[in-house]
Formats: C-alpha cells, structure tokens, sequence
C-alpha cells in the first residue's frame, strides 16, 4: 500500500529547490518531504523529534540522499535505516555530488539501491530526475509495508 | 698499507738487522768455545792413544828388565851363558823397545797410517840414537826438578805440521840400576867391552835417567777436530737461523695480529657509524613519511571537498540561469538569453575541470595494482565507445593485436581515453580520419603509440604539452581541459615508464609511450 511518498534530504537550500523542479517539470507530483539533515531525516522515519506522533504507517517510496550532511552524514543515517527493523527495506538512492570511490564503496557496503552523482548541466540533472522517478516510483515494487 | 705501518715496517727490518748480527755474535762466541773444547778433547783423545803406546812401551822395558834380566843372571850364575855374553838385542830393553817401535812404524806404515815417532830419551845415554834433543834435555830437567810431575803435553811444530808431544818420566835411578849405569869400571865387562866411552854410565840414584818422548802428527786428529767443529757449528747456525726465523715469525704474527685487531675496531666503528647513519636515515625516512602520509591525507579531504562543495554552487548557477530561461524566456531579449547561455556554458566547462583536476589528483595518490592488462582490447572498447557517442563521424581504426602490459587497468584505461579522445577530438575536422594504436622497437625496448591524421602541433611546444593547463588550441578550435595529457604522463610515469610526443601542423601527431 504505497503512499508514494518520497523523503528528499538535502542541505543545499538550491539543490533542494532545483531538486523540486526538476519533479514538477517531469511530471512527478507526489508529495515530497524534505530534511535538510540527518537528524531530521532519521526524526521522520523514526517519528521523533519535530515528528514525534507521526502515522509511521506512512514511509516514503524513495528515499533521495545526499551524503554530505550537517549533524549526521549520509552514510550514518543509512546505516541507521538499514539498522532499524521498521526502514530497514525501504529504498535508498544516494543522491550526491561526490565521485569518490570510497563514497560509492561504503554506500553500497551499507545497503544503498543506488547511486547517482548529480551532474551539473541542469538538464542532464533534471533527466537523471526524471528516469529516478519513472524507475523507483513507478516501475519498482517497493518492499512490503513492515508493521509495528 | 698506510704511512704508519710502513714506518713500522721499516722500525721492524731495523730491529732485525740488530737481532740478526746479536745472533750471528752469540753464535761465535758460542763457536770459539765449541772449537776449544772440541781441540781439547781432540788433544786428550790424542793423548790417550800415545799413552797407550808409551804404556805399552813400558810395559815391554819392565818385561825385559824384571823377567828377562833375572833369567839371564841366573843362567849365567849358573853357567849356562858365558860370562862376558851380551846382546842389546836381548839384553838392553830400551834396544828392544826402540826396535820394537821401528817394527810398529813400519806396520803402521803399510797399513796406511803416519809414523809415529819415539824415543827413549837420556841426557847421557849408552847408543847416542837416545840421545835428547834440545826439547827433551829440558824435559829431562824439568821431570827431575819437580818429580810430582808424571806428565807432560805440548803441540808442537815439525816440518810445518802439528804434532802432539807426549813425554813422561821412565826411568828413575834404583841402586840395582847402577849395576850397569854407575861407574864404568865397576859395570859387567861385557858392557865395558861392548860400548866404549862413559856413555849410560855415572848415573845417581834417585835421578830420572830417561824420559820416554812421543810425537804423533795431529794432521789426522785436526781432519776429525774440522768435521766435529764444522758440524757442530753447522748445527748451531742451523739452531741459531731457527731460533732468528722463529722470533721473526712470531714476530710477524704478533704485527699481523695486532694490524688485524686494529682493522677489527676499525670495521666495527665503520659499521657502528654505518649502523647510526642508517638509524638516522631511517627515522628521516619514517618522519618524511608520515609528512607525505599526512600530506596526501590532506589532499584526499582537499580533494573531496573541492568534488563536493565546487560542483554544488555551479549545479546551482546552471539551474537557475536554465529556470530563468525557461520561466522568464519572453521576458528576456536575444542578447539575455545568449548570457544565460554563456553562463550556462561556463558552469559545464568549470564542472569539465573540476572533474579533470581530480582525475589528475587521483591518479597520484593510492597505490598501483599491476596486472597484466590487455591494452589492444581496451583500445577497441573505447573506439567503439567514441564511435557510439559520435556515430556520424568517420574514422578509421588501426588497432595492433595482442599489446599486453603489466600495470594498473583503471589506471591504463585512463591513458588510452585520453590519447585516443585526443586523438579522436584532433581528427574531427580531418578528411579520411585515421587513428592507429601501436608498437615499434626503440633500442631493444618496445614502445607502444597512438598516431592520428589530424590537426597536429607545432613541435616548438611539444614540451609543454604535458604541463596541467597547458593548451596548444583555443576552445573555439578544440575544446578542452589542458589536463588530460598531465593526467596521462603522471600515469606513465608512476608506471616507469615514459611519454613524448611528435607532430607537425596539420600532418597529426603522435605520442609514443611506454610502460
């Protein structure tokens, strides 16, 4: 029972508005919560926090993370996801501008479902947004909701 | 040999000559004393065999005087021998004795041997054959100044040889003597009849009448003195060259030793400094180390954040300056939009470098995997890669077989993109493009290539290629970083080997390389 939700965490305040548009301009128009860092991220999934109380019955479809975060990087709170019985199948996409092998290395050692460096050419980004969100939300079965 | 051992060594020959002449002294000394006792003995053992004669001699005298005398006085008491008979030859035993010699010399003589000579010597004898010369009258004197004295010894000279002069008293003067040598008148007739003169007569008891006198030649004994001398010293210069040669020798271990010893302290401080210096070194190397180490830690953050934090504003720029164009496009005139599009341009170019740059970085740090890796493979993949990107563009590909090298793949697989993308990009604008991977021998080594037909260069900057920035074309020509040919010498470079490029304008280039 998706809720076709997606779970953007970026810190860059452009990224993240350049990020939306690239979802409008595509056609994507499913609600998209955004963290701006780990902390946060991990609050909603986990519902603490600012969301305390929240239905965690809702989990987003996709996971979009970037892994050079304030607070908590990237890679800690996929480790955390993977960790926790209730995330620990939801798809994460590292969503980043590194293109260092060690990133690539440990995002995957740690469970990530993929990586995509974010180009700079507007369009090229905003085609990788596109094919993301045909692939994830609509081609992909998401994992079956873990209830708790 | 140094300065200081070369002054011992001559301290050395010194100290021998002294000890050589010390033993070569001692030696005679010790020489002279070994001929006197060896003439000594020689003298005694001479001696000896004419006492043994003279004893035999008197022997013979007493024989004849106190067996045969008897016999013959008591024969004639009895009638037997008439009373005027006598013979010397029977009667007289110094006549007997002297004849007696005579006979020895002969037999000594035919058995090869020197004639000894023998006298019975008196000062006043009966024969004058007895008479005593000159050395023997004093003889005779002297036995009868000092009778204690039973024997006498001297070398003498004869006819220019050596010979051994024994003499001993015989006889001295009893009263039974005087029977025949006192007063002539009162003597046997038959003497008085036989020898004329007072000759043998007017003796007095108690004096010595005669002496017996021996000189035998030394010639044979002096023969037996050189051997036993000649050998002995041999013997002891034999000795005494040992005794040298062993205190040389012992000598010469003793310096030997020591010039060892010495070289033993001095190889241990060289080795002991050796050992500190390398000590030094070492902690040198290890501080450097961790420099580098700390160095390239520092590069690696320097380098992901330039990755991360350069890229992100740019992505921002583009986006924004394509969000204008997109939502603001009528709003904006010709001249406007072709800003944003220079904008947007140059976001792309600097994302173009960043990349490049950290590709350059990279291929410095971390360490090289070599494997055996199969260039000729990896050429063709990325032709066909170039050719998909670009499927419009006609290019032939001349790729050798079989160039296999050991080195680091990624690394490899960067080299070849960049001088095939290269060469690719240079051709762009060439008729019949034609691109050609492949390998010549130079000096023995094998040197592999890439040769295209295309723009080419002018040899005059063909140094600075390789220098990170550098570009031979303006971005309107050839796009382009000025990076890649940096990134591909480090790599070659890392690998040992080396890179070098020829060209003319507009006859292509080449870049000959190795691994």
């Amino acid at each position: 029972m998706g809720t076709n939700m997606i779970l953007l965490v970026e810190d860059n305040p452009d990224d993240e508005a350049l990020t939306l548009r690239a979802l409008q301009k595509n056609n994507i128009i499913n609600e998209v919560v955004v963290a701006r860092d780990g902390v946060e991220a991990l609050d909603f999934l986990f519902g603490t926090g600012v969301y305390a109380g929240r239905d965690l019955a809702l989990m987003p479809e996709v996971i979009l993370l970037d892994i050079n975060l304030p607070k908590i990087n990237g890679l800690e709170v996929l480790e955390k996801i993977r960790a926790n019985e209730r995330t620990r199948l939801l798809p994460v996409v590292i969503l980043t501008t590194s293109n260092e092998e060690q990133d690539k290395i440990k995002s995957y050692s740690l469970g990530a479902n993929s990586f995509i460096r974010k180009p700079v050419d507007f369009q090229q980004f905003s085609e990788a947004i596109r094919q993301l969100g045909v692939y994830w939300l609509v081609l992909n079965q998401g994992p079956p909701l873990v209830k708790g | 040999m140094g300065p200081e051992s070369q002054g011992f060594a001559s301290q050395s020959r010194h100290h021998y000559w002294k000890m050589a002449l010390m033993a070569l002294g001692v030696t005679c000394a010790v020489a002279v004393g070994l001929y006197q006792l060896a003439h000594l003995y020689v003298l005694n053992e001479a001696e000896r065999n004419i006492q043994a004669v003279l004893l035999a001699h008197k022997g013979m005298h007493r024989y004849i005087q106190e067996v045969m005398h008897p016999t013959f006085y008591k024969l004639k008491a009895e009638g037997l021998v008439a009373e005027k008979f006598y013979a010397p030859e029977i009667l007289s035993s110094s006549f007997v004795v002297r004849n007696q010699h005579k006979a020895y010399n002969e037999e000594r003589k035919a058995a090869g041997l020197e004639e000894v000579y023998y006298k019975m010597a008196a000062l006043n004898p009966r024969n004058p054959v007895n008479k005593a010369d000159a050395a023997e009258e004093k003889l005779i004197r002297m036995f009868n100044e000092n009778k204690e004295l039973k024997n006498y010894r001297e070398v003498v000279q004869i006819g220019g040889k050596d010979y051994l002069h024994v003499a001993m008293p015989f006889l001295v003067n009893t009263p039974k003597c005087l029977k025949c040598h006192g007063n002539r008148a009162d003597s046997p007739p038959g003497l008085q009849l036989l020898y004329s003169g007072e000759g043998g007569f007017n003796e007095k008891v108690g004096d010595i009448r005669a002496i017996e006198s021996i000189r035998a030649p030394m010639e044979h004994q002096y023969f037996f003195l050189y051997i036993l001398f000649a050998s002995s010293f041999a013997g002891l210069l034999v000795l005494a060259g040992l005794l040298f040669l062993n205190t040389r020798l012992r000598d010469m271990v003793r310096v030997r030793t020591q010039a060892l010893a010495q070289e033993v302290v001095e190889r241990r401080r060289a080795e002991e400094e050796v050992r500190k210096a390398n000590e030094i070194l070492e902690d040198k190397v290890q501080e450097r180390t961790a420099q580098i180490a700390a160095a390239n830690k520092e590069l690696d953050s320097f380098a992901y954040s330039v990755s991360h934090d350069l890229r992100a504003p740019l992505r921002g720029i583009d986006g924004f300056s394509l969000a204008l164009l997109e939502d603001y496009g009528e709003a904006l005139d010709a001249t406007a939009k072709d800003y944003l599009g220079r904008i947007r341009a140059g976001c792309v170019r600097m994302g173009d470098l960043i990349d490049d740059m950290l590709q350059l970085s990279r291929v410095s740090r971390g360490a090289i995997h070599r494997e055996a890796v199969d260039l000729s493979a990896m050429a063709s993949e990325i032709a066909a890669d170039l050719q998909r990107a670009t499927p419009e563009r006609r290019v032939v590909f001349e790729i050798a077989p079989e160039i296999t090298v050991f080195g680091d793949a990624i690394l490899l697989r960067a080299v070849l993109d960049n001088l095939l993308g290269n060469a690719w990009k240079f051709t762009a604008k060439t008729e019949g493009a034609q691109i050609t991977f492949g390998r010549q021998e130079e000096g023995g080594k094998e040197v592999l290539f890439v040769r295209d037909n295309g723009a080419g260069f002018d040899m005059a900057y063909a140094g600075k290629m390789f220098t990170a920035f550098q570009r031979l074309h303006t971005p309107q020509e050839f796009e382009g970083t000025g990076i890649g040919l940096a990134t591909v010498q480090r790599i070659i470079h890392r690998h040992g080997g080396s890179i070098r490029a020829e060209g003319e304008v507009g006859q292509g280039a080449t870049f000959y390389f190795s691994v």
